[in-house]
């Protein structure tokens, strides 16, 4: 599948357009907004994970933190989502021929599907009855799959 | 006055080995860079979580002087992080940053957030045992903790801000802006 031409008509879109010709309204609604929305997905992975493993709230049942913590993943998701969508389509063509975002974008698939395939339904039920290896494992490879969306998406700037 | 000595200091820091080593580095300062901008998931991601706890969005069947003291440590582990990666990076453009506008703009939100953090701390520990189950924390509280998301969100923002440069001091700028961002006359 050719995916250039997507790339093309993104960029000459509407939100391609906007963030395009109003760089104050790119680097505000896009850049900030999405680095906020990191706050808050970054900091709803950690809980989960460093619950998990032991390291922070070893007083709080880690059912109730990974619930509660999922919800703000979910909105969180949801607008870094829309403001990466949004500061793709404005250099659509550039990040066509970036490597890093095609590793962001692999590290992201791999992330959400992690997210909503495994790790989620792992952690509904009660966790007393999950092996506690696997509880650890699933905060690790957690932690470093988000750490890699995060990394990579910093270095799309610099790449 | 002191926009001349500020500018003295950044110059005599700019002219330093290490500031020019760092900047000079690719994956030096882009490392440092970077560093700066993941730990906010640990730094502002624990602070948002005793926020939300406080505005009753978050674990309100815990209570909330736990939550606020459990993530106290791992929120202060990447402040930590963000203030030393921080430094590095004024250390590295130390003329560039304190002309800029938007870096005066996030020291000042860094100083009141400073502040409102500090009387936070205060009032919930005066005043905890009486509601700390409770779903939400007593409005002054919950004041407390929408000012703080809203002043690190506009830390987040002028933070990000500081690598335009709009209103550098070589743009045509009206006289109380160049003065706000530090320009000097030649």
């Amino acid at each position: 599948m050719e995916l250039l031409p997507f790339f093309e008509w993104a960029e000459t879109s509407f939100l391609g357009y906007i963030g395009k010709t109003y760089g104050g309204v790119y680097a505000t609604f896009g850049q900030s907004i999405h680095l906020m929305s990191l706050a808050v997905l970054g900091g709803s992975v950690l809980v989960t994970d460093l619950r998990l493993l032991g390291v922070i709230m070893k007083d709080v049942p880690s059912e109730v933190v990974a619930d509660q913590a999922h919800k703000w993943f979910r909105i969180s998701l949801a607008f870094i989502l829309a403001t990466g969508i949004f500061m793709a389509a404005a250099v659509a063509q550039r990040m066509y021929y970036n490597d890093f975002f095609w590793a962001k974008m692999s590290a992201l698939l791999v992330g959400i599907i992690f997210v909503f395939a495994i790790k989620r339904p792992l952690l509904k039920g009660n966790h007393a009855d999950v092996q506690p290896w696997l509880l650890k494992l699933v905060a690790v490879a957690s932690i470093l799959v988000w750490f890699s969306v995060a990394a990579t998406g910093r270095w799309i700037g610099f790449s | 006055m002191i926009n001349e000595l500020l500018l003295q200091f950044a110059e005599w820091l700019y002219a330093t080995g290490g500031s020019r080593a760092i900047e000079e580095s690719f994956y030096l300062y882009n490392w440092i860079e970077a560093t700066h901008v993941i730990t906010i998931m640990l730094c502002l991601g624990m602070l948002v979580f005793i926020d939300l706890r406080m505005l009753g969005l978050a674990m309100p069947g815990v209570s909330a002087v736990k939550i606020a003291d459990r993530l106290n440590i791992p929120m202060m582990i990447g402040f930590v992080i963000m203030f030393i990666t921080g430094l590095l990076l004024f250390y590295a453009k130390p003329t560039y940053t304190i002309q800029s506008i938007w870096f005066r703009i996030k020291m000042v939100l860094l100083v009141v957030a400073f502040i409102n953090a500090v009387l936070f701390h205060k009032r919930m520990k005066a005043s905890a045992s009486s509601w700390e189950f409770e779903a939400k924390a007593p409005r002054r509280l919950r004041i407390s903790a929408a000012l703080s998301l809203g002043l690190w969100a506009g830390v987040v923002m002028t933070g990000r801000l500081i690598a335009y440069d709009w209103y550098h001091c070589y743009r045509e700028l009206p006289a109380w802006l160049g003065a706000a961002a530090g320009c000097v006359a030649d």
